[in-house]
C-alpha cells in the first residue's frame, strides 16, 4: 500500500484530529490526588470505606493512600510535605513538629478509645497470662513493647498505671519502632506485654501466643486518632473542605454499620458486613478477628477537644514536650463543622 | 675567576603540600556560619536544621540538668568495657597466629569467614541469645573491635622487617629478646592503626546497639529525639558522638607518638 495522494491527506487528517484530542485532554489537569497517610488497622476502617464508596470521588478529591509502620513518621512526613492528611494516632511528635514551628492542624475525629468499643489492648505473653499475670499491678517491673517512645501506646500505658498507683518508671518501656516488630516481640517472648491496635489483639489471641489482659479504652478513654491537615492542605479551603465532607459521609456510614449499641453490646447496622468486608481486604485481616470489634468514633468526626489539652500537658509534664501549646494553634474545628452544615444541608 | 650560576628549579615543588593550618579552622568555622544564617534567616526550618546556636543552647541545658551525663556514661561504660575486651583478646589472638603457623592455620579461614559479616547484621542474633540488656551491646562492640585488631595485629606481627630480625640475632639475640624487642615492637605501627579503626567501628555499633531496646546512652538518645522530633536535642547527640570520635582519634594519635618514638606519624 504506497503512501498515494489519494490516501495521504485523509490520513494527515486523521493524525491531526488525534493530535488536537491529545492536546485537548492535556490542558484539562486533573486535580493532584490527596496524599493520605495511615496504619492498616480496623480503626483506618473510616478511611477505607471512604476510598471503596467513592465519598471522596463524589466531592472531587482522588485519596491516594501511603501507608506506615507507626504513627509518628505520618506526622514527620506531614511536616516535610510529602503527605496532605494524616489519619492516624496523637504522638507527642506531632505536637513537637508543632512546637518546633511547622504547620500542622489537628481537624476531626478518627478514633477515640471508649469503654465497651475496642481498639487498643494490652495482650501479654500466654505464658505469662498462665503463670498469674492478670492485672495492671502485677505489671510492674516487667517489659512492656510499644511502637515509638512518644506513642499513642506510651501515653495510654503511662495514664493507664497512674490509676492504678503506679508510674512509667516501675516499668520498662521498650521501642521497637514497628507494629510488626511490636507483634513480633511478643511472640518471640523478648517483652512481657504490648500494646496493639486491632486487629493485633484477636489475632495475637487466635495464634496463640498472647491472651487480651484488658481493653486499654475500657481502663482510660481518651482521643486517641484524629485526621490531620498539613499547613499547606489546610489553605486549600475548597479541597480541604471537600476531603471533609467525603470523611464525614464516610464516619456516618461506619457509625451506622459498625457503632451502634443496643442495652450496651454492640449490634450489626446498616451494611455492618460490607463495613466488615472492606476493612479486611485493606488490612489484610481475616474477618473473624475484624468483627471482634470496631473503634469508637463520633458519628460527625468531632473532636474531644478539651482532651487534646490534657495530653499535651501530661506529655510536658513527663518530660516529653517543653511546653504545651495553646489550642488555637494546633486545632482547627471550621473544616468538620463547614462540612457537617453542608451535608446536612 | 667568574663565577658561573646556573639556577636549578625544583621540579618537585608542586608536590609540597603546605600546612595551611588557619585555613583548615577558617574552613569550620565558615561552615558554622553558614549553618547559622541558612536557619537563622527561616530559609531552611529550626524544625528540619537546628541551629548551631539553638544546638549549643540545648547541649548546655542538658549539662546543666545532668541529662547529658547519665546517657554519656552509660555510653562510655559499654564502650570502654566493649572496646576493651576487643583489643585484649584481639592483641592476643592476633599475636598467636602471627607466631604459631598451627593457630594461623585454625584461626585464619575461621576470620576470613566470619570478618566480612556486617556485626550490624549480628545484633539481633546476640540479643537473642544475650538479652537486650548490656551483654548483648558488649558483645556486639566487642565483636567488631575484634576483627580489625586481630587482622592488624597478625599483619604487624608478620611483617617485621627480617633484615632487623637478622641484625639482632647477629647481635646475639635470643628467641624471646628478638621477639620482645624487635618483632612487637616493629607491628605497633599496624596494630596502632587496627586501634583506630576499632574506635570508629566501636562508636557505631555502640549507637547501633544502643537504638534497639535501651533506656539510656547517647544511641538512646539519638533514637528517643527521633521518635518525639526533637529535633534539636537529636543534634546535641550527633554533636557528642562526633566529639567523642575525634577525641578518640587525637587520644590515639597521642598514644602513638608516645610509644613508638621512632617514627614519624
Amino acid at each position: 500500500m504506497s503512501l498515494d495522494r489519494a490516501r495521504f491527506v485523509p490520513l494527515l487528517a486523521l493524525a491531526l484530529t488525534a493530535g488536537l484530542l491529545a492536546a485537548e485532554a492535556q490542558a484539562q489537569p486533573k486535580p493532584a490526588p490527596v496524599k493520605i497517610g495511615l496504619l492498616k488497622l480496623t480503626s483506618s476502617a473510616p478511611i477505607f470505606v471512604g476510598v471503596e464508596k467513592g465519598f471522596f470521588r463524589e466531592f472531587g478529591i482522588e485519596p491516594e493512600l501511603v501507608y506506615f509502620q507507626a504513627a509518628a513518621p505520618i506526622a514527620t512526613a506531614l511536616a516535610a510535605g510529602q503527605l496532605d492528611v494524616g489519619a492516624t494516632g496523637l504522638t507527642a511528635a506531632l505536637y513537637n513538629i508543632v512546637l518546633g514551628g511547622e504547620k500542622l492542624w489537628i481537624v476531626a475525629d478518627k478514633g477515640r478509645e471508649w469503654p465497651g468499643y475496642p481498639l487498643v489492648a494490652i495482650v501479654v505473653q500466654k505464658e505469662m497470662w498462665d503463670g498469674g499475670l492478670r492485672s495492671i499491678r502485677d505489671l510492674k517491673g516487667k517489659r512492656i513493647g510499644v511502637t515509638q517512645l512518644g506513642s499513642t501506646f506510651h501515653y495510654h500505658i503511662g495514664n493507664i498505671l497512674e490509676k492504678d498507683g503506679l508510674t512509667l518508671t516501675d516499668v520498662k518501656i521498650v521501642p521497637l519502632q514497628a507494629m510488626s516488630a511490636t507483634v513480633e516481640a511478643l511472640k518471640g517472648k523478648q517483652v512481657d506485654a504490648i500494646l496493639v491496635p486491632q486487629p493485633f489483639p484477636a489475632a495475637a489471641e487466635a495464634q496463640g501466643f498472647g491472651k487480651i489482659m484488658a481493653w486499654a479504652g475500657d481502663l482510660y478513654p481518651w482521643q486517641i486518632a484524629t485526621i490531620f491537615y498539613s499547613g499547606k492542605f489546610a489553605t486549600d479551603r475548597a479541597r480541604a473542605v471537600a476531603f471533609m465532607k467525603g470523611y464525614v459521609k464516610a464516619s456516618r456510614y461506619y457509625f451506622d454499620a459498625a457503632l451502634i449499641q443496643k442495652d450496651g453490646r454492640t449490634v450489626p447496622g446498616a451494611n455492618y458486613e460490607e463495613v466488615v468486608a472492606v476493612t479486611a481486604k485493606y488490612t489484610g485481616a481475616r474477618p473473624e478477628i475484624i468483627r471482634l470489634g470496631f473503634p469508637f468514633q463520633d458519628r460527625n468526626g468531632r473532636l474531644l477537644v478539651p482532651d487534646i489539652e490534657r495530653q499535651m500537658t501530661w506529655w510536658a509534664a513527663n518530660g516529653f514536650m517543653k511546653k504545651p501549646l495553646p489550642l488555637k494553634s494546633i486545632v482547627d474545628t471550621s473544616f468538620v463543622e463547614e462540612a457537617v452544615q453542608a451535608l446536612d444541608r | 675567576m667568574a663565577v658561573e650560576r646556573l639556577v636549578v628549579a625544583d621540579r618537585t615543588a608542586f608536590l609540597r603540600r603546605p600546612d595551611y593550618r588557619t585555613l583548615r579552622v577558617l574552613a569550620l568555622l565558615g561552615l558554622v556560619v553558614l549553618w547559622e544564617l541558612v536557619t537563622r534567616t527561616g530559609w531552611v526550618s529550626s524544625l528540619f536544621l537546628p541551629s548551631p546556636t539553638g544546638v549549643l543552647a540545648e547541649g548546655i541545658d542538658m549539662v546543666t540538668s545532668g541529662q547529658l551525663f547519665v546517657h554519656l556514661a552509660r555510653s562510655l561504660e559499654r564502650l570502654a568495657w566493649g572496646f576493651g575486651i576487643g583489643v585484649v583478646t584481639g592483641i592476643s589472638v592476633g599475636v598467636a597466629v602471627g607466631f604459631f603457623s598451627l593457630a594461623d592455620a585454625v584461626v585464619q579461614p575461621i576470620i576470613a569467614a566470619t570478618f566480612p559479616i556486617p556485626k550490624i547484621a549480628l545484633l539481633p542474633l546476640l540479643i537473642l541469645w544475650l538479652g537486650i540488656g548490656e551483654t548483648s551491646k558488649v558483645a556486639v562492640v566487642a565483636l567488631g573491635v575484634f576483627f580489625p585488631m586481630v587482622i592488624s595485629t597478625y599483619t604487624g606481627v608478620r611483617q617485621a622487617d627480617p633484615l632487623l630480625i637478622r641484625a639482632a640475632v647477629s647481635f646475639g639475640a635470643g628467641r624471646w629478646s628478638v621477639i620482645r624487642k624487635v618483632i612487637l615492637p616493629s607491628a605497633l605501627p599496624m596494630v596502632f592503626a587496627g586501634l583506630k579503626l576499632g574506635a570508629g567501628t566501636a562508636l557505631l555499633l555502640l549507637v547501633a546497639a544502643e537504638q534497639i531496646a535501651a533506656d539510656a546512652g547517647i544511641g538512646f538518645l539519638i533514637l528517643q529525639s527521633g521518635n518525639l522530633m526533637e529535633t534539636t536535642k537529636l543534634m546535641v547527640g550527633i554533636v557528642v558522638l562526633s566529639l567523642l570520635g575525634l577525641l578518640s582519634h587525637w587520644g590515639l594519635s597521642g598514644l602513638e607518638r608516645a610509644v613508638i618514638r621512632w617514627r614519624h606519624t
